[in-house]
């Protein structure tokens, strides 16, 4: 991984509850880099977070309120976060059901600026 | 005859098992030629007798011709054999539209835009036969937004769809206040089957809601009873923790409006 | 029009779970020398087997650049256009190695096709039969079974 980006993404990783924190291109849902326990397949979590960011998108800009900023799914079992960054990238989080959004979200930020 | 045609009719004369009649017939069509398309694609249906492309050039030249019913017989034909084949759910829809048949119309269109989400000519039946559900249905615009009454932003903020799109009450409307209930729901009913997706292979279990922030405003998406889906949706000064307070009280009153509907 | 087939019964579901899941517009799973075991979306004989002589040559030709930069070869690749991405990969099975060519258009993505490919890989290997013997080919027994080989793909 691009040394530039590591220290973005680890502290995403040390908010309690996050299983991975990863850089994904928003239109090929590729990785550009990663931070995942080995038990996260990140391609798989790249793709699919990017597609639904894709389609989450339309609907916030169909309704009215602009293009999508912040993305959080809750799941039984973890969350799945998300949040545009520059250059067509996306920050995505794989967590725990009960991570603590509001500092996952602040380390995102922090993600997304080191993007630039 | 143009050259193109020239051309296929003697690839067919050269090899009459190709699949070119399906090329020829539905050139013949498009340049009225029906009698001829009629024979290209007869005669193609007696040597491939299980394409289903067979037969939909069949039914879309039955149609010109205006044999809608044995049009219609073709299509199902189509569908038997390829029971996700677009060309027969667009000709299905559009001829039970024809025929007064909203639901059948809505149901096959459903089906051709599975088939092909980015085919805007489907978006526009769809958009139309729904625009005529709502317009003969006996529950009024203002009997739909009145799931919600009484809750806040019952007929601008509050949504309620099933897992195909297709809206059940409450509505959405933009700042400038157009109407957006249907395209909001059909591309919200496409982000849940995302989740769904997602959480699957992604083995979290079952996605409970979403939140999703714009620039100008926040939105919750939440399950709701019998495979409804929920969508509460405010500007900025509401923050997501109230959204989802917002959105347990909709879901109350949703849940009870779907058994009444049920009962 | 959605239509797949695999003139290998054993393909077939694997290949329908790809698609549907994938987003693929067209496929085709073939061997390096561009003989097409099965295909979706695809409505002309005469497209199967362009796709499939210029997939099997891209490939080809890659190899062979792999082998200048010391790799042995590239085991996908793609290539974006406006409208429509082009996945292109080998995979090993029990029949030797295949090739996949996956045609997708905006509805779906790279990372989505990479990501259900492995899924396809895996399921065709787990459900390819034992191998039947092979038997000496001559030229006439090679243009039956094209002839063959295309009636199946198209449901003849």
């Amino acid at each position: 991984m691009s040394e530039k980006f590591r220290p973005a993404l680890d502290g995403i990783t040390r908010v309690r509850g996050v299983r991975g924190a990863l850089l994904v291109t928003d239109d090929d849902g590729l990785v550009v880099a990663d931070a995942v326990m080995e038990s996260v397949r990140g391609g798989a979590v790249a793709a699919l977070t990017a597609n639904l960011a894709a389609r989450m998108g339309k609907a916030t800009v169909a309704a009215g309120i602009g293009e999508a900023n912040f993305i959080h799914l809750q799941a039984e079992n973890g969350a799945l976060l998300a949040m545009p960054a520059p250059h067509g990238v996306l920050v995505v989080v794989i967590a725990e059901k009960d991570v603590n959004v509001g500092l996952a979200r602040l380390e995102m930020l922090r993600a997304a600026e080191a993007v630039r | 005859m143009s050259s193109d045609i020239r051309a296929m009719s003697a690839e067919l004369a050269r090899n009459p098992d190709s699949l070119v009649f399906l090329d020829l017939g539905e050139a013949l069509r498009r340049r009225g030629q029906l009698y001829s398309a009629a024979k290209a694609a007869v005669a193609g249906l007696e040597k491939h007798p299980d394409s289903a492309d067979a037969f939909d050039l069949y039914a879309r030249v039955l149609v010109d011709m205006g044999h809608l019913q044995q049009a219609y017989e073709e299509w199902h034909s189509t569908v038997a054999l390829d029971p996700q084949h677009l060309g027969a759910h667009k000709g299905l829809g559009f001829l039970c539209y024809r025929w007064g048949d909203l639901d059948g119309a809505l149901e096959h269109l459903e089906s051709a835009l599975a088939a092909d989400p980015m085919d805007q000519s489907v978006v526009q039946a769809l958009r139309m036969v729904r625009d005529a559900v709502a317009d003969l249905t006996d529950i009024t615009e203002e009997q739909e937004s009145s799931v919600f009454e009484g809750l806040e932003g019952a007929r601008h903020g509050l949504l309620m769809f099933d897992t195909r799109g297709r809206v059940l009450g409450g509505g959405m409307r933009t700042e400038l206040g157009e109407d957006v209930s249907q395209d909001v729901a059909a591309y919200v009913a496409g982000g849940c089957q995302e989740a769904d997706r997602s959480t699957r292979i992604l083995e979290m279990g079952e996605w409970q809601w979403m939140i999703v922030e714009g620039a100008g405003g926040n939105m919750h998406v939440s399950r709701s009873e019998a495979d409804t889906v929920l969508l509460v949706a405010r500007d900025r000064s509401v923050p997501s923790g109230r959204l989802a307070i917002l959105a347990q009280r909709a879901a109350e009153v949703a849940r009870q409006w779907v058994e009444a509907q049920q009962a | 029009m959605t239509v797949t087939r695999a003139i290998e019964p054993w393909i077939q579901d694997p290949l329908v779970r790809f698609v549907n899941e994938a987003g693929a517009r067209l496929t085709l799973i073939m061997t390096p020398a561009g003989q097409v075991l099965a295909q979706h979306g695809f409505t002309r004989a005469v497209d199967v087997m362009a796709a499939a002589a210029l997939g099997a040559a891209i490939v080809s030709s890659t190899r062979e650049m792999a082998k200048t930069l010391g790799e042995e070869t590239f085991t996908a690749l793609n290539h974006q256009g406006v409208r429509h991405g082009i996945f292109l990969a080998e995979m090993a099975s029990p029949r030797g190695p295949l090739l996949a060519l996956v045609v997708y258009g905006s509805e779906s993505s790279v990372g989505l096709v990479q990501l259900f490919f492995e899924d396809l890989v895996r399921e065709l290997n787990e459900a390819c039969p034992e191998e039947e013997p092979t038997r000496p080919a001559i030229a006439a027994d090679f243009e039956r079974d094209l002839n063959d080989s295309l009636a199946s793909l198209f449901g003849r």
